[in-house]
């Protein structure tokens, strides 16, 4: 870990100013000089394995008493970007209303990690590729853009099979961003100028040429909020993975279903454990609009959502496995009592 | 009484809570890093990130300016340090690959720099700006790479004496009327103990203390002075808690006198913290490890034709393997059996013990295969095993002392519900899960080594053991104090122990599951030497038989209606008749069997182990018979383990409670190893890629549901005075084969490869 | 990828981290310090320690650290409290468990300064007057450990379970406290345990 200068942010106002002071043009986010701390879960994890190099930390973590409140309303629901995964998992209005929402986030991490991690972090966390948290590996082009991908032929069970490019094949490990995506949510964004919002599905870039850029915050910018439109009471987080508990998920599944008399009148799939970027299935999902549900139509959903899927050497069971995943998804969400 | 203290039945001890239970549930139990030391210095490691050649340059300019740098120790300025032989050729080390020697670097991880700084963060980054210029040769990684090479165990190892075989395999496995070959691979497994590698060390003038979680005090001492050159009464090694060891504390590795060399130099304390990831490489594992199994059988499912091929990985200068055949050419009557163990050398480290070293890898292929044999007979499992039970060893014909296997398989089966089995795979199920029933044997050699105790009794009963053992979280604190307690009549609550100095008398490894067995002997022999000493003092020589003498215990509760010769001893009277204040005794014990020379290598840190196999007319070794129940999701195919039952018989249990946590977390191990643990290995440059906890996975607490220890009643009185067989390496040994023979019956497949992942699992 | 006799090093280019550190924007070091605080240095060598005070087991207590100090070293380093333990360090074994504001953490990516004006509780802080915690008695009824290294993390995070009302049956507990590794694997013990202790937690 290098040495770096701490200060606590007390307003989001010199929060947003010292992590623009400390930013260089050149640099992409995840090179920041200044980087936040909230939980810290992977930022000092990062830091401890030489990955991440921050001379600055802006440690926003007072910035809660505004930005952590969790506001379910009819409309839509509001998530500060300070709110806790555990607090957020445990709300009665989110498990009732969100349970996709709840269950990404009760089956992340562990409980102490919850506690600590914010539901920003989570979302802005990076992935568990092996080689990128090594570095005495030189070849990551998510480190050293150019350097190659050591990956890419390596040991890649943990890797995608979907959104990657041939500089990269990092999975993006989280499970909430999962449930963000699928529900169409937006993310509000606190910089220089103020506030702004973007579809949370635009937030995070498939790596293409650039792996080093992995979202659209810019330095300086901090994710403020959620918002998710409207509730989803039908809805179900899977995630399937070789130990019960504790794990990144191997395949994940956050599925979202209108169902009225019967019939499907809105959908929603988003995957996890298998792309670079929390993955939403739209091609998918459009063949389950206006359907009666059956176990082939969930065939032909989940042939859809991997259409594009390419396996390498280790992770290729991953096609077949996230569309299992994405059936039993949706057999669950069609089946569930919803509680009222 | 709770679940964790079950009854004691005949032969066992009381279940009581372990003597050092209020230490570790509030965090007074000081393991080697919790040591304090006087203004340390802190040191980081430096691992080499190729598998194969050499440093050609460091720059270590940043590294040095970083605030708080004292020192950067590389080959070319390290302290000189002396070789030490692989253990197995009458050495200390687990490795005679020798870091910092030179600038070769023969394993991935390998220690390449110390970086020396007053604080751990200063050392840390300091080490992170180090840079190294390398010239990279390709490695061999492992099985199948090119550039390794394969010969007999036989001849290079000097542990693996012989290949066992007897009869004629050929011909009987030709003329056989059911026959069975089948191949089996296990994976490098690491043993990821909760505590960290960490070593400090300090000097006081000449002297050395090292505080480092050692399973073998005597060993390291001894080793870590013959690598300084220094006289082995300079060093003393304390580690009074240990945070796991499963073997990977049971040699020395490398680090540990190189901190000393540096500590020595600087004139300070150092302590070293290493990460994870470098214990990955910095001490040993598991080798992964292939087979080949042939069987055959008559119709009646008696085995006539047995043969054991197993290759194992080991680095280039050592030829360590584990041999497992040793133990599975005789678990089974067959009268001709063949077997053979090849090593395979590549360019990592030295592989070494971990938890039931030959047994876990060797009888996964033989209890899988006897699995798949008794499918081909058309035969319950268990049955299979009755027809081919035995009381004598086939190769040498040699008697075991004991053996419960079949009762073992006969009370795990009824506590299981084997009844409820539809034998036909694919035929259980619950909604979205298959089940799957499967059971294995389990077996470990009983295995005793020499052993000294001192034992200081007070006037008041207080009673003290000294014994340089090693409390590695068996209970060995606890079981010494009960024995001591027993042998003296005094209250439990009086008795402490002191254990895991090198200062103290000499104890063996703590490995290979003889510690009870060895220890406990020693103490009672030496509490023997006590009573003998109170009972000359206060009796006429005559008026009590040897026997008596051998059976009455001492008490301080004088007991007036009992008869003489059963009348307990008053301590007090005893005391005041020797005119005494203490009673000390120190004495050296060693169990049948022990070479000559025993006593004079126990001072020095080689443990003579003896027992198993290799006794001279007899053969010794626990039981027990395992049965799991699998789940397999239709969807996910997730395998999860939600029940598991093992039955085993281990001669006396010196603590039901303890007996039983062990035995309970060795299950859970063997379901680990089944299903969870593998050290991947990237095969391009011979390095591990998986080195933390959150990739190389471990089971979690909502991975183990039910898991039933039922203790035997067992009594031997052949194996050594404590009748005790070792319980710490028993239970994990069979559960890879149950598993794997219960996913077969889960789904119809048979998975010969470890560990068994949702991805092996066909649609 | 081929190792064929090529040239390596280790690390990577940190030029890219030359421009732009903590300048005159960036406030003090100290967690205590706002930006309004006017005696604050504009830019001070980040190596050098800070002053920082932890408020642990109920005490506080006066430390100078290098700012990249966790509360898990800061506890065994600097204050002698060895009863956390550090088992992987980057919050994938939970030995470090801590409470901090009665919830339960890993400490060991938790920074010391971060800490700063947070009530820190550790398995030193548990047992009163020598007298055993509950759930610590409990762990001991049930044998619910061995070799002893994650016993203390265990107990925190158990204690902390019982507490967030996730105690309610084995399936939770096991879920629950899944975040504490125990490789001599008591775990069917830490179970039992936790359900001991529960009840009375409640009470209390």
């Amino acid at each position: 870990m290098r040495p770096f200068s701490y200060q606590r942010a007390s307003d989001p106002d010199m929060a947003v100013r010292a992590l623009s002071a400390a930013a260089a043009a050149s640099n992409p986010l995840t090179k920041a000089a200044a980087q936040p701390l909230a939980g810290g879960t992977t930022l000092i994890d990062l830091m401890k394995l030489d990955v991440m190099r921050p001379a600055a930390i802006v440690d926003i973590n007072s910035l809660a008493q505004g930005w952590s409140a969790i506001e379910p309303g009819s409309e839509a629901l509001r998530l500060g970007a300070l709110a806790k995964m555990s607090d957020v998992a445990a709300h009665a209005e989110i498990e009732r209303n969100y349970p996709v929402i709840a269950n990404s986030l009760k089956l992340a991490a562990s409980a102490q990690l919850r506690n600590m991690a914010t539901l920003a972090g989570n979302v802005m966390q990076r992935t568990r590729c092996s080689y990128f948290r090594d570095v005495s590996y030189e070849n990551c082009n998510k480190r050293n853009p150019g350097s190659g991908c050591a990956a890419m032929d390596g040991v890649n069970r943990m890797h995608a099979v979907l959104g990657t490019s041939d500089q990269c094949v990092a999975t993006y490990p989280g499970d909430f961003a999962q449930a963000l995506v699928a529900l169409d949510a937006m993310v509000e964004i606190t910089g220089k100028a103020g506030t702004r919002s973007m579809p949370f599905a635009q937030l995070h870039k498939t790596p293409g040429n650039t792996p080093d850029i992995e979202t659209m915050l810019q330095p300086g910018e901090l994710i403020s909020a959620f918002s998710v439109p409207g509730q989803w009471p039908r809805s179900v987080y899977l995630k399937a993975r070789d130990r019960q508990s504790y794990e990144f998920a191997l395949s994940s599944a956050a599925v979202a279903l209108d169902v009225q008399g019967g019939t499907i009148r809105d959908a929603r799939v988003a995957l996890g454990g298998v792309a670079t970027v929390p993955w939403r299935a739209r091609e998918a999902e459009a063949l389950l609009k206006g359907q009666k549900f059956d176990d082939g139509l969930a065939q032909r959903v989940a042939d859809a959502a991997f259409a594009d899927a390419k396996g390498r050497q280790h992770n290729g069971f991953k096609i077949a496995l996230g569309k299992r995943v994405v059936m039993r998804a949706l057999q669950q969400a069609v089946t569930m009592e919803i509680r009222s | 009484m709770t679940a964790a203290a079950p009854e004691p039945k005949a032969n066992m001890g009381q279940p009581v809570p372990r003597y050092d239970a209020a230490s570790k549930v509030t965090g007074r139990a000081t393991y080697a890093s919790d040591m304090p030391l006087d203004n340390p210095a802190h040191a980081f490691l430096v691992t080499s990130a190729i598998a194969k050649g050499r440093v050609d340059s460091f720059d270590l300019d940043d590294a040095r300016a970083v605030r708080g740098v004292i020192d950067i120790v590389t080959h070319e300025n390290a302290p000189k340090l002396k070789e030490s032989k692989l253990f197995s050729n009458g050495g200390y080390a687990g490795t005679t690959i020798q870091p910092l020697k030179s600038a070769d670097i023969a394993h991935d991880g390998q220690i390449i720099a110390v970086v020396i700084a007053e604080s751990y963060e200063a050392a840390r980054e300091a080490a992170n700006r180090v840079k190294v210029s390398y010239t990279a040769v390709a490695p061999s990684a492992s099985f199948g790479s090119p550039g390794t090479t394969t010969a007999a165990a036989k001849g290079q190892n000097a542990q693996f004496k012989e290949d066992p075989q007897v009869g004629d395999f050929a011909r009987a496995f030709d003329e056989a009327e059911v026959k069975l070959t089948a191949s089996y691979d296990t994976p490098p497994q690491h043993h990821n103990p909760m505590e960290l590698f960490t070593t400090s060390c300090a000097w006081m003038g000449d002297n050395l203390v090292i505080y480092e979680g050692s399973q073998y005090v005597y060993g390291l001492k001894n080793g870590v002075a013959e690598q300084l050159g220094i006289d082995a009464d300079k060093v003393r090694v304390v580690n009074p808690y240990v945070g796991g060891g499963f073997g990977s504390r049971g040699s020395m590795t490398p680090r540990t006198a190189i901190i000393a060399g540096i500590a020595k130099r600087l004139n300070r304390p150092i302590k070293l913290v290493p990460t994870r990831d470098q214990g990955f490489t910095i001490t040993t594992h598991r080798a992964e490890t292939r087979h080949e199994i042939r069987l055959g059988a008559s119709r009646d499912g008696k085995l006539v034709a047995l043969r054991h091929e197993g290759a194992e990985v080991s680095s280039r200068p050592d030829a360590y393997c584990v041999g497992g055949t040793k133990t599975t050419t005789r678990l089974y009557a067959c009268p001709n059996v063949a077997s053979l163990v090849s090593i395979v050398r590549a360019d990592r480290n030295t592989p070494g013990f971990m938890r039931s070293p030959p047994e876990v890898p060797y009888l996964f292929a033989l209890e899988s295969a006897m699995d798949e044999l008794a499918v081909k007979l058309n035969m319950d499992p268990v049955e299979l095993r009755r027809i081919n039970d035995t009381t004598v060893e086939p190769i040498g014909g040699k008697p075991y002392t004991s053996r419960s296997l079949m009762a073992c398989f006969d009370e795990a089966a009824k506590a299981f519900g084997w009844s409820q089995r539809s034998p036909q795979p694919k035929s259980m199920s619950d909604g979205d899960w298959l089940i799957g029933y499967g059971c294995a044997a389990t077996c470990y050699p009983t295995q005793m080594a020499p052993s000294a105790a001192r034992v200081r009794l007070q006037r008041d009963g207080r009673t003290r053991v000294e014994i340089a053992g090693h409390e590695i979280g068996t209970g060995a604190y606890t079981v010494i104090a009960q024995t001591a307690a027993e042998r003296l009549g005094v209250p439990l609550d009086k008795v402490a122990v002191f254990l895991g100095d090198s200062e103290l008398p000499p104890a063996p490894v703590a490995g290979g599951s003889n510690s009870t067995a060895s220890t406990c002997s020693a103490v009672m022999m030496v509490c023997d030497q006590i009573r003998q000493r109170l009972f000359k003092a206060v009796m006429p020589s005559d008026s009590l038989t040897d026997k008596a003498k051998e059976t009455v215990g001492l008490s301080q509760a004088p007991s007036t209606q009992a008869a003489k010769s059963d009348r307990p001893l008053d301590i007090e009277k005893a005391f005041d008749a020797l005119g005494a204040g203490v009673v000390e005794e120190y004495g050296e014990w060693k169990p049948e069997g022990a070479p000559l020379d025993s006593f004079k290598a126990m001072h020095s840190g080689h443990a003579r182990i003896v027992g198993g196999h290799a006794m001279k007319d007899k053969i010794a070794y626990a039981f027990g018979a395992e049965f799991v129940e699998v789940r397999i999701n239709r969807f996910t195919h997730e395998i999860r383990c939600p029940r598991l039952v093992g039955a085993f018989a281990a001669g006396r249990i010196m603590n039901p409670r303890t007996a039983r946590s062990q035995l309970m977390g060795g299950l859970i191990w063997g379901m680990s190893s089944a299903l969870l643990e593998a050290t991947e290995i990237d095969q391009r440059n011979a390095r591990y890629v998986n080195d933390n906890l959150a990739d190389y996975l471990v089971p979690v607490n909502a991975d183990v549901a039910g898991v039933e220890v039922i203790l035997l009643s067992e009594q031997d009185d052949h194996i050594n005075p404590a009748g005790a067989k070792g319980l710490g390496e028993l239970a994990n040994v069979g559960t890879n084969a149950a598993i794997c023979n219960a996913i077969y019956h889960a789904t119809g497949q048979r998975i010969r490869k470890l560990p068994v992942r949702l991805e092996n699992i066909e649609a | 990828m081929s190792e064929n006799s090529s040239s390596r090093r280790s690390g990577f280019d940190r030029r890219a981290f030359v421009a732009g550190v903590a300048g005159s924007a960036l406030v003090p070091l100290t967690a205590r310090a706002v930006a309004q605080d006017a005696k604050a240095p504009a830019a001070q060598d980040p190596a050098l320690p800070v002053d920082v005070t932890l408020r642990v087991n109920g005490k506080d207590k006066r430390l100078q650290l290098d700012a990249r100090t966790t509360v898990l070293d800061a506890l065994r380093e600097h204050l002698k409290l060895t009863g956390s333990k550090k088992g992987c360090d980057h919050g994938q074994c939970g030995a470090c468990t801590v409470l901090i504001d009665d919830r339960r953490v890993v400490s060991c990516l938790t920074l010391a300064l971060a800490a700063e004006g947070q009530e820190i509780t550790t398995i030193e802080g548990l047992a009163t007057n020598d007298r055993l915690h509950p759930m610590q008695q409990a762990f001991i009824d049930n044998d619910a450990f061995q070799c002893g290294y994650c016993t203390p993390g265990q107990i925190m995070s158990a204690l902390a379970c019982v507490k967030e009302g996730h105690a309610g049956s084995d399936a939770d507990i096991r879920e629950y406290m899944s975040g504490n590794i125990c490789r001599c694997a008591a775990y069917p013990n830490i179970v039992a345990a936790v359900k001991q202790a529960a009840p009375e937690i409640m009470k209390g």
